[in-house]
């Protein structure tokens, strides 16, 4: 009696001991323990990887921003003097095929003038300093066109305190030239003051629903994974209770044995974490890349998962083994016997959408979001599809009959442990799950964050700001990029404006003006609807919509009338006129939109009836066609930009443009959604591999009666797919009805099914990725070693 | 040892894992209808002999020959397609696959042979019924006894109706009298069907089922003195 006391000991002793003794029997287990126990470490240590990498996110944002933002010109209140500790400066912002670069020109006022974070010294004119990253970019041999845009000496290299990440293409250049006049900005030094604005509530719902459904699939894994090598384990615990040991004590002695692979999985969880970091300069994805130094995990996170995962590696073991009887004499899994219950199941996805649905509408811009109500009413309904998972597997392979020996092999290994199966792909229901119910919102919100920008990118690729008045430099850059390789045309025109001659009249609050506009006549021709048009005529051009106020144009802009081209100069001295008359036959003909979407009215002329030389600060636009067959056309253009003056600034016309939070947070699901499906085709393949080892002997029993090795790959494709399928099959169903609560909470009804593909496209090339990498191993255990007792 | 008219034959086969070697120019030779008991103590290299002798692994050196094939230059296609017609199984434990019902155990090689599930089965059934295991045709390997599932791995074995039967160590986990049992079905059903049986043991209670024994030490094959 008081031997079955001593042994079956409750309380924390109890618990220490058999956990204790656990732990001895995983590090003292020989070969196979370790094997086990490395298993488990591995797996939870991808999972933990992983959740310290999410819980650096906030950080990585938090160091990018700041190095930006101290490295952006400080703004001054007012217009500043030059002095010797100022400096001139202007954005140049550039492209080399999908790579933004991003270049700032510097000029000092005087020797004291400030450097910026991370550069040790100004740039000398002509010379640049620049990020490692462009420097190893300029360096590649297919960049040719790229450094023949940058031809500046290389002065040094720029800091990480001056990068957003290291593998920003950067660059200050130095100049001589550069003013307030002709694009340069005057400031006191680098540093600008965050400007934080509240995150939008609909976008603030697919962040708490992103965290879930990404995070949710690493749990499973980690729970997954301290299940590693179980069956073997329950063998040598039976052997336990041979000698005294009650079910009790076993399972604690289990827990212990999975307690000690989860701190093993902690420990290479936050080593490979820490080696990782210090490659994570050289990936990029989706745009954003990090110093190592900035991937700093949040300590309240950091030590959450250390405390919990060893946790819930002792729970989930005691849970699995509720349906395991392991007796002296061997183990009794009472799963197979027992039909799996869908009442207790169901209501976890139905309270799941109680709680979102309770949540109400995030529709408008003031909506409170409710975090708590969301993530858990998230939670609650993908932890539900995983617990249905089992259920329908159980259900759908218990109907199938007869088929081909590797389907019956693969079907009846699933009727036989069902369960394990559906733990091996709960992970990949979880995540297309709620990767549908996410692409159905962001398809559905996207128009509120998506701008038409009425730009044509059919008409013209490219639109390029000449930044001079000068008409004779204008008409250079027109001829220079009508030469450049690749450019099918030019929309060029110069733009000014014309008064009405003469001093303002009584009740005038201003004297009225019209722009002018001066292009040959295919230019014009692509603003207005010329008609018949050949050099020397003159346009009256008019809104025909009625959305446009054009009543000052009627008051200058008519045939045989005077217009003056003078401005007032910076004197305030009534400026000398510049005196035109307007054609008697000048035709009056209706606007149309430019490539860029403007509309353009009043003076239209060609440069044979208006001399330009009367035009005063005349500014320029062009808009350039590209051949798309020729290579690097648009390469070749932003080069001919750079060569007529580096500030000119050259960028694509985009039919659509996307609001920068909403674009971040898509960006920030796609990274983790990427690193999300890895994990999961890791979680698979390990537990497929784990599967063959404990059926090596067997695996060279068939291989010795001369099974081919076909059939049992294909028995390995079907064992993963039947259940991958079912999990999809619950994936659409689940994520179409997670999706429809969050649209209604988003208050949209509009829903765009073709998202649910890709997904499931995704979802099913997961199984031939885990189905091939299985293969190698399958080969190996069916060598005739597994048949050798001795 | 008469190789004269033997079924299957092998020449001074070496075999070596590692540093170790397993076979050290063994020789052998099987009749057909012939039962022969491989004997020797652990690690004499007996059960190499055997998966040298069935094509499972290929000697380092030396020659298989099985009729006309020289099994040592076949492929291992070939060699697998030989295992499925020609020869049977039988082992020690761990043979039978856990999740097929004992009935589709027994089909499973027809099955891989390309024959229809039905016929398969119906064949099956036969040999579950000669070797009087009938009644676990629906159940699963881990619900009968020892002795039963050693039982449908014979009927597994015999369902092809091959030409050599090769059985390494088949009582070895059971008590006695399911072992006598098993062997004396296994030799009866071999000699009814004219097939060769390839008998590894290290128990002269098992081995005196054979009609002649071989001993295996230190890799090398010998007849055993006084054998028949």
């Amino acid at each position: 009696m008081s031997t079955t006391t001593s042994t079956s000991g409750g309380g924390l002793r109890g618990w220490a001991r058999d956990l204790g003794m656990g732990v001895r029997f995983a590090v003292g287990g020989g070969r196979e323990g370790w094997i086990r126990t490395l298993l488990t470490a591995l797996g939870v240590g991808l999972g933990v990887t992983l959740l310290l990498a999410a819980s650096t996110i906030p950080a990585i944002q938090a160091h990018r921003t700041e190095r930006r933002l101290a490295a952006t010109p400080t703004e001054a209140d007012g217009p500043l003097a030059p002095s010797a500790s100022t400096l001139v400066v202007a954005d140049l912002r550039t492209q080399f095929r999908d790579r933004p670069l991003t270049g700032r020109m510097l000029r000092p006022d005087g020797p004291a003038a400030p450097a910026p974070p991370g550069v040790a010294a100004l740039p000398k004119p002509g010379e640049m300093v620049l990020s490692p990253a462009l420097r190893e970019f300029l360096a590649e041999p297919g960049n040719a066109l790229l450094r023949q845009r940058l031809p500046f000496r290389d002065a040094g290299t720029i800091g990480p305190a001056g990068l957003a990440g290291p593998a920003e293409l950067k660059y200050y250049l130095g100049s001589a030239t550069l003013s307030t006049d002709n694009g340069g900005v005057r400031v006191a030094g680098f540093g600008a003051e965050r400007k934080s604005e509240p995150l939008d509530p609909q976008l603030l719902m697919l962040v708490i629903v992103g965290c879930v459904v990404l995070l949710m699939p690493v749990a499973i894994f980690i729970a997954t994974a301290v299940r590693f090598g179980g069956e073997r384990r329950d063998r040598r615990l039976a052997a336990l209770r041979l000698i005294g040991a009650d079910a009790r004590m076993a399972r604690r002695t289990a827990a212990g044995e999975a307690l000690f692979g989860a701190v093993c999985g902690v420990l290479v969880g936050a080593a490979l974490f820490l080696v990782g970091r210090q490659f994570v300069g050289g990936i990029t994805i989706w745009d954003t890349n990090a110093f190592p130094s900035d991937l700093t995990p949040n300590p309240l996170l950091a030590a959450l998962i250390v405390l919990v995962v060893p946790l819930a590696a002792v729970v989930v073991t005691l849970l699995a083994l509720r349906r395991v009887a392991i007796e002296p004499l061997g183990v009794v899994r009472s799963g197979a016997g027992r039909r799996r219950r869908l009442w207790w199941r169901l209501p976890f996805p139905l309270g799941g959408l109680a709680l979102l649905l309770a949540n109400g509408g995030t529709s408008g811009a003031q909506s409170v979001v409710n975090p708590f109500l969301i993530a858990g009413g998230a939670t609650l309904f993908l932890l539900g599809v995983t617990l249905l998972l089992p259920w329908i597997v159980d259900a759908v392979v218990g109907l199938f009959r007869g088929g081909p020996v590797p389907w019956q092999l693969a079907v009846r290994r699933l009727q036989l442990s069902g369960g394990a199966a559906a733990r091996a792909v709960s992970g990949i229901t979880v995540a297309v799950a709620g990767a549908i119910a996410l692409q159905l919102l962001f398809s559905a919100i996207q128009g509120d964050f998506m701008k038409i920008t009425g730009q044509d990118s059919k008409r013209a690729q490219l639109e390029v700001s000449l930044p001079t008045h000068d008409v004779a430099t204008i008409r250079k850059m027109t001829r220079e990029y009508q030469r450049t390789p690749g450019v099918r045309g030019v929309i060029a025109a110069i733009d000014t404006t014309a008064s009405r001659p003469g001093p303002l009249r009584k009740g005038e609050p201003f004297i009225p003006s019209t722009s002018v506009t001066v292009g040959d006549c295919a230019s014009l021709s692509e603003l207005a609807h010329t008609g018949p048009c050949k050099d020397g005529d003159v346009f009256i051009v008019r809104d025909h919509t009625g959305q446009v106020d054009d009543s000052y144009i009627r008051q200058t802009a008519r045939p045989g009338a005077a217009v003056d081209f003078a401005w007032p100069d910076r004197t305030g001295q009534p400026p000398r006129p510049r005196l035109w008359t307007i054609p008697k036959d000048a035709r009056a003909i209706e606007s149309r939109p430019d490539p860029m979407g403007m509309p353009s009215f009043g003076l239209f002329a060609t440069p044979g009836a208006l001399d330009t030389a009367l035009l005063d600060e005349p500014q320029a636009r062009a808009m350039i066609k590209i051949d798309p067959r020729f290579p690097d056309a648009v390469e070749h253009a932003r080069n001919t930009a750079a060569r007529i003056d580096p500030l000119t600034s050259v960028h694509a016309l985009q039919n659509m443009e996307r609001d920068a939070q909403y674009a971040s947070v898509r960006t920030g699901l796609l990274v983790a959604s990427t690193a999300t499906l890895a994990l999961i085709a890791a979680s698979m393949l390990v537990t497929m591999v784990e599967q063959l080892r404990e059926r090596r002997r067997l695996l060279s029993v068939l291989v010795a009666f001369g099974t081919r090795r076909a059939t049992l790959a294909w028995s390995v494709l079907w064992q993963t797919a039947v259940p991958v399928a079912l999990g999809l099959v619950l994936s659409v169903a689940g994520g179409a009805g997670l999706g429809l609560a969050l649209l209604r909470m988003a208050g949209k009804s509009t829903v765009d099914w073709s998202v649910i593909w890709p997904l499931v496209a995704a979802g099913s090339g997961l199984v031939l990725v885990v189905t091939l990498l299985s293969l190698p191993p399958l080969w190996r255990m069916m060598r005739p070693d597994g048949l050798r007792t001795e | 040892m008469n190789p004269a008219g033997s079924l299957l034959e092998a020449r001074a086969l070496h075999k070596a894992y590692g540093p170790t070697p397993a076979l050290d120019g063994a020789d052998f030779a099987i009749h057909p209808g012939e039962v022969v008991a491989v004997m020797g103590p652990s690690g004499s290299g007996k059960s190499t002999l055997l998966h040298c002798l069935a094509g499972i692994i290929r000697p380092d050196s030396g020659t298989v020959r099985y009729g006309p094939h020289a099994l040592t230059d076949l492929s291992d296609a070939r060699c697998s397609a030989l295992r499925r017609s020609d020869f049977g199984f039988v082992f020690q434990f761990g043979q039978l696959v856990p999740e097929l019902t004992c009935l589709e155990n027994v089909a499973l090689p027809l099955r891989l042979n390309g024959t229809k599930r039905k016929e398969a089965e119906r064949r099956a059934r036969d040999w579950l019924t000669r070797l009087e295991v009938d009644d676990l045709a629906a159940k699963r390997p881990g619900d009968v006894s020892g002795g039963q599932g050693q039982r449908v791995a014979i009927a597994r074995a015999l369902v092809t109706t091959p030409r050599v039967i090769f059985a390494d160590e088949p009582t070895g986990a059971l008590d006695s009298l399911n072992g006598e049992r098993v062997m004396g079905l296994l030799t009866e059903a071999a000699r009814d069907t004219r097939a060769a049986v390839v008998l590894v043991t290290h128990e002269a209670r098992v081995a005196a089922y054979a009609d002649r024994e071989v001993v295996v030490r230190d890799g090398i094959a010998r007849e055993a003195v006084g054998a028949a």
